[in-house]
């Protein structure tokens, strides 16, 4: 199937942002044939980072050259090392390591999102040095 | 650059793709933020809030089409940026969102 937002993204000149569905099943050719990057987002917990684990090779097998890792809500320096580990493992570059954000909480409480609740939150300043990674060309000029 | 950002429901994945989208907005880069589900979580998660202006594209943005052989596929009723115009909301430092539609899959491929 030729996926509507396969045809989209495909089309379009912008750089565009994909929020994929959460079940892995729906990672197919039409959907992400146009994908440069794929970022996977590790909680430290069993069963999420297995979810990451089946998704990168079915990524791989359908072409998606750059594919990372992305560890999110780490509570302990334990959390982070059990993502880095899980990582290593599976032949996965990890490029960001995120703390649980209370910010991200408390944004969603007000219905805001995070950058505008507070644009100085660690979610933030990981993220930040993602897009200098994926759009070094575009490095930060003072602000963001 | 076409970045898609998949993992587990609640891995704050969505959170992680709004924010990266904004951050990549403040720099001056239009983003085309797309939501792969058609709940619109991700156009909240952005900072819109008003939720009866994010409602999903219709299904009639595509269609499903028989070519010779029989196989069917589904194309685009309209340009892409007629789509993007049409249903694409404006958030914050000049993003635009889209949120998907389901389509029931035709098989595989």
């Amino acid at each position: 199937m030729r996926s509507v937002i396969g045809e989209i993204v495909g089309g379009t000149n912008e750089v565009t942002v994909l929020d994929m569905e959460a079940s892995i099943e729906h990672l197919s050719r039409g959907t992400i044939r146009h994908v440069d990057v794929l970022l996977v987002v590790l909680e430290p917990y069993y069963r999420s980072m297995e979810t990451a684990g089946r998704t990168v090779p079915l990524a791989r097998d359908l072409g998606i050259g750059r594919i990372f890792g992305i560890a999110n809500k780490l509570r302990t320096p334990q959390d982070e090392e059990a993502v880095r580990s899980y990582c290593a493992n599976h032949d996965l570059e990890l490029i960001a390591a995120i703390p649980f954000d209370e910010s991200v909480v408390e944004a969603d409480r007000t219905a805001r999102a995070v950058i505008d609740y507070d644009a100085n939150s660690a979610i933030v300043g990981e993220l930040s040095k993602v897009a200098d990674f994926l759009m070094p060309g575009k490095a930060k000029q003072g602000g963001m | 650059m076409k970045i898609a950002i998949s993992g587990k429901g609640g891995s704050g994945k969505t959170t992680i793709s709004a924010t990266l989208t904004r951050i990549l907005a403040r720099r001056g880069i239009p983003v085309l933020a797309i939501d792969g589900d058609p709940n619109p979580n991700l156009s909240l998660a952005l900072g819109l809030s008003d939720s009866a202006n994010t409602a999903a594209m219709p299904r009639s943005v595509v269609e499903r089409r028989e070519d010779e052989s029989g196989k069917t596929s589904m194309v685009l009723t309209d340009s892409i940026e007629n789509i993007i115009e049409r249903y694409g909301l404006k958030a914050a430092d000049g993003v635009t969102v889209l949120t998907g539609c389901r389509v029931e899959h035709s098989g595989a491929g």
